[in-house]
Parts: C-alpha cells; sequence; structure tokens
C-alpha cells in the first residue's frame, strides 16, 4: 500500500479519524504521517467557539457582575424574551432589544471582540446622523463659548450661547430640520 | 432574468482578473449587515416576520433600478433545489447559512452578479458587492449607496452608543466587513505565511485559507479581513485594509522575486510539472487542482508560462468544486466520478486557453 497523501512512499503509519460518528482509516507514510499529524492528542471537547468565550470572560473576569446578576432575578429581554445567559450561551442577540436590555454588560463583552472599543464610530442612518451632527455641533460651540469666557469675551460668548440653544430646541424637535449648517 | 443565468455561467464579474494588482489580488469583497427595527432576528423570528421583512426589502430594491443603475433578480431559496443552492455558495453568491435557511431565505442578485443582498440570513439584510482585484474603496462605495437607498424605505436598528445592531456581536457598530482574497503562492512557498498571519491578527484584521480553516490554504488563497467593527470608522476600517494588503502584496512580489532569482529551475520544474498534470491527467482531486492551478497561475503571473489564460486560476477554483461540477454535468457524481469529471474538464479548459491551439470541441463555455 502506497501513502494517501503523497502517493510515492510505502505506507506505514495508519491514522484513525471519527468523523459525525464515522471511522475511518487514512494511511500515511512516516514523513506525511508527522506533518499531517504532528502531535497525538484525543480531543475530548469541541473546538473553541464564540459562545464559549464569552461565557468564560464574563466568569473569569467580571467575577463581581456575574454573581449579582445571578442573585437578582434573571436578566431578560421583554421582546424576544431572550435571558443574558442564551445570549452567552448562542453568542448571538436574538433581537434589537436585546442590545438595550443588557446595555450594562455589554462593554464587557465588546472590549474583547473590538479591540478595547465598545462605542460606535462612522457611519449612521439619515434620521441618527443628523442628531448626532447636531450634537457634536453643540459640543464643539459650548468648548468655544469657554474659550470666549475665559478670554473675557462675554458679548461672543453670549451669542455662542444663543446659537447653542437654538441648536438645542432642534434637537428636541426631533432633529427634523435638514439643514444643520 | 431567470436563476438558470446564475447556475449556467461559472464567470462572474469578480472573477475577471482585470481590476488592480490583479496578479496578487483575486477579488474584492464588501458586506454590510443590517437589520429592520420592529423584527426580531432570524434566529428568534416567525415565518411572519421573516415575509413581512423580505417584502419590504424586495420591494425597496426591486423599485431602485434608476437610483442605482442596476437590476436585480429575487431568488427565494425554497424554490431552489439543493444543488442550485450549492452552485449559488460555490460562487459566493449566497452564504452556506442562507442556503440551509430554505423556509425564510431570499437573495437579491445584480445581473452582473457583483452584488447579491441576502435577506434573513443572521441579520435581516447583508449587502454584498464583489470586485475583480483591488477595489475596497469601489466595493463599499456599491454598498453604501444600495444601503442609502435602503435606509430611505425601512427604519433600520440603530443605537447611538453601539451603531447597527446586528445579531452577532462581532459585527456591531458598522456592519462592515471588507475583505480581499489574495493569492499568495511565494509567500506559502517561503514559509511567511504563519508569521504575517500573526502579526496581522494584532491589528485587528484577520487571514484565513478561502476553503477550510487548515495550516495550508487550498490553492495558496487567501482572504484578509477586518475583525474590529465597533469603534472604528468605515473609512478607517477600508484605509487599514488597503494598507495592510498592499503591504502583503509587496511582501508576495518580494518573495517571488527571490525565488526567482536563487531557484530559478527549480521553481520553473514545478511550475512546468503542474501544466503537465492539468493537461494530462485523468483523476483531480480538489486538494490536487487547486496546487496545480495555483502554480500554473504564478507561472503565467512570472512570465514562464505562456499561451495560457490568466483567469484559469479564478474561474477553475469555482468550476471545479463539486456543485459546479455536477451542475456541468447534468446529474449527480459521487466523489470519484467527479475526480474524473474534474480532470476532464481541467484538460478541456486548458486546450481552450492555449492561444496557439485552434479552438477543439468542448461543450462546456466556461
Amino acid at each position: 500500500m502506497i501513502c494517501e497523501n503523497c502517493k510515492q512512499r510505502p505506507a506505514k503509519v495508519t491514522v484513525t479519524q471519527v468523523h459525525n460518528g464515522e471511522h475511518f482509516e487514512r494511511h500515511y507514510c512516516e514523513v506525511c504521517a508527522n506533518s499531517l499529524h504532528p502531535f497525538y492528542v484525543e480531543y475530548k471537547h469541541d473546538p473553541l467557539s464564540l459562545h464559549q468565550l464569552l461565557t468564560n470572560w464574563f466568569n473569569h473576569t467580571d467575577q463581581q457582575p456575574m454573581q449579582q446578576i445571578q442573585k437578582k432575578p434573571p436578566l431578560e429581554c421583554e421582546v424576544c424574551g431572550w435571558s443574558i445567559q442564551r445570549f452567552l450561551d448562542e453568542g448571538k442577540f436574538g433581537c434589537a432589544s436585546c442590545y438595550n436590555s443588557f446595555r450594562g454588560q455589554l462593554p464587557t463583552v465588546f472590549k474583547r471582540l473590538h479591540n478595547g472599543n465598545v462605542t460606535h464610530v462612522g457611519k449612521a442612518p439619515g434620521a441618527f446622523g443628523e442628531k448626532i451632527a447636531l450634537k457634536k455641533r453643540i459640543e464643539a460651540i459650548r468648548l468655544q463659548m469657554k474659550d470666549a469666557i475665559e478670554t473675557e469675551k462675554f458679548e461672543e460668548a453670549a451669542l455662542l450661547r444663543d446659537e447653542a440653544r437654538e441648536l438645542e430646541d432642534r434637537l428636541v424637535a426631533g432633529g427634523e430640520e435638514k439643514h444643520v449648517d | 432574468m431567470s436563476i438558470e443565468r446564475f447556475l449556467d455561467n461559472s464567470i462572474s464579474s469578480w472573477m475577471a482578473g482585470d481590476g488592480e494588482h490583479s496578479d496578487i489580488v483575486m477579488s474584492t469583497r464588501i458586506r454590510l449587515a443590517r437589520n429592520l427595527n420592529g423584527y426580531r432576528f432570524p434566529l428568534a423570528f416567525t415565518e411572519d416576520e421573516a415575509h413581512k421583512i423580505d417584502q419590504s426589502v424586495s420591494a425597496t430594491l426591486l423599485d431602485a433600478n434608476e437610483d442605482l443603475q442596476m437590476h436585480f433578480s429575487s431568488i427565494q431559496i425554497k424554490d431552489l433545489s439543493e444543488l442550485s443552492r450549492q452552485v449559488l455558495v460555490e460562487k459566493h453568491l449566497i452564504s452556506p447559512k442562507l442556503a440551509n435557511s430554505p423556509m425564510t431565505g431570499s437573495a437579491l442578485i445584480s445581473d452582473d452578479e457583483a452584488v447579491s443582498i441576502m435577506v434573513n440570513e443572521e441579520d435581516h439584510i447583508r449587502i454584498q458587492c464583489l470586485f475583480p482585484g483591488l477595489e475596497i474603496q469601489e466595493a463599499y462605495k456599491q454598498a453604501d449607496a444600495i444601503d442609502r437607498v435602503l435606509e430611505k424605505e425601512v427604519s433600520y436598528a440603530f443605537d447611538e452608543q453601539f451603531g447597527y445592531l446586528t445579531s452577532c456581536p462581532t459585527n456591531t457598530g458598522t456592519g462592515l466587513r471588507a475583505s480581499v482574497m489574495m493569492h499568495l503562492p511565494a509567500l506559502t512557498i517561503t514559509k511567511q505565511m504563519n508569521r504575517i498571519v500573526t502579526i496581522i491578527s494584532r491589528l485587528g484584521m484577520v487571514v484565513r485559507g478561502i476553503y477550510g480553516e487548515g495550516s495550508e490554504a487550498l490553492g495558496n488563497v487567501y482572504q484578509v479581513s477586518n475583525q474590529t467593527t465597533l469603534g472604528k470608522s468605515e473609512e478607517d476600517i477600508i484605509a487599514d485594509l488597503q494598507s495592510i494588503t498592499e503591504q502583503i502584496i509587496q511582501k508576495e512580489r518580494e518573495a517571488r522575486n527571490a525565488l526567482l532569482k536563487h531557484s530559478a529551475n527549480t521553481l520553473e520544474d514545478r511550475l512546468y510539472r503542474s501544466l503537465g498534470i492539468l493537461s494530462y491527467a485523468r483523476i483531480m482531486t480538489t486538494e490536487e487542482a487547486a496546487k496545480c492551478l495555483s502554480d500554473v497561475r504564478l507561472g503565467i503571473d512570472m512570465g514562464l508560462i505562456k499561451d495560457v489564460d490568466v483567469t484559469i486560476l479564478n474561474e477553475c477554483m469555482v468550476f471545479m468544486q463539486p456543485g459546479f461540477l455536477q451542475q456541468y454535468a447534468g446529474t449527480t457524481l459521487n466523489t470519484s466520478e467527479r475526480d474524473l469529471f474534474r480532470a476532464k474538464l481541467l484538460r478541456e479548459r486548458l486546450q481552450q486557453g492555449e492561444k496557439t491551439k485552434t479552438k477543439g470541441e468542448n461543450s462546456y463555455d466556461v
């Protein structure tokens, strides 16, 4: 018998693989057997998956919050009914409201998954985009106002204050005006 | 437009092989994950919810011909045979996950197959754009245009803190996955891939073999994509992927030159042996075919092999897959029958690609 892999050298090693409960025998030469199966290990567990990682992070790094969750009635999403445990088990959310229901717990998860980031930066759908742009503009005006006060330019500060108020009113009204600038 | 067109043709526009750096970057893919407000995610929703989502998304896109300058065909997964589903997966037009959601899944595919929008996959909407060569910017522009058309008509699930809300926390934020498929034979031969994979993973990016996660990628084709979707803007994600890709291209070119300088004869021998196998072998497994195609493509790119069509790797990697072979054969084939038929198709494809020879009597117009 020749090696199944290189199809050149005689087969000397038999490797038994179990796939979906079926046993397969593979016959390799020593060279190929070594390169294909360098370690003899029997895997007793599934390969590491996202949900295992999530569960482990919660258990190991955030002992406190996890214990609190277990003492309180289990956290559940009021829309889809998924519990935080189900989220951790599946590694997936059941619906958009889960984000709101588990908001306090999520930064721990996101920090690990996204290089330490917990807040979205970037595109937003139309209506949200305008709202976010307004907020940013108000923030910028406030900073200018602070500068103006510190340098005792009170008239300029008053103008800026009025401008910020006007924008805030617009924000409360739902950011519906198209012309943010 | 009938579904047959998508099934019969093995070439999609992304396989054209004429994009930027197309000797190394085979294709660019952009994917945006979006969900609608007021419906549970596909993991938890009912068929009724699925139906409503499908209706509003399909209606919007089928009406958007003029805005987008493209025409979509709507395909219900439940109307497709198992083989047809497999063919669409092999062409990267739908995902294996969608193919396995027969009751609720559907897809909208553009006529040139560059855009496919999957409905009710893991998320309600997955916009996917595939371009040949390195075209991350262009592909994103396309996906963004479709996203903007949709957001006018439907209400997206979005949160000021977390951004676009997705079923899997690995997509939350921009919902953007940008990836490039790269042919990196010289880096593989010179055993530099492991090191590169390690470095890239520290930069919030991932490298995978395209078919399977093994240490050696089938046909030396690797996919590089962003891992981080939260806290990084679309522009930054794209710019970072672009810059990493350009660096890998540079390294691959250096490795090719080094091979040519230090072991030209060994290299040429190996590449021509592969051409010989592809031209004459009667039994061909997927793995062997992928390896030989990679060699021949490298030979073409380095100017060592002439008279063979450069699109050979892109195309053959697709049509030698089990679903496609059976689609061509018009019948189901077991593994050993597939290996025979694959060898036959590859032989014919190579003859067809040799410019000097006259066209043979091949009925597989690929």
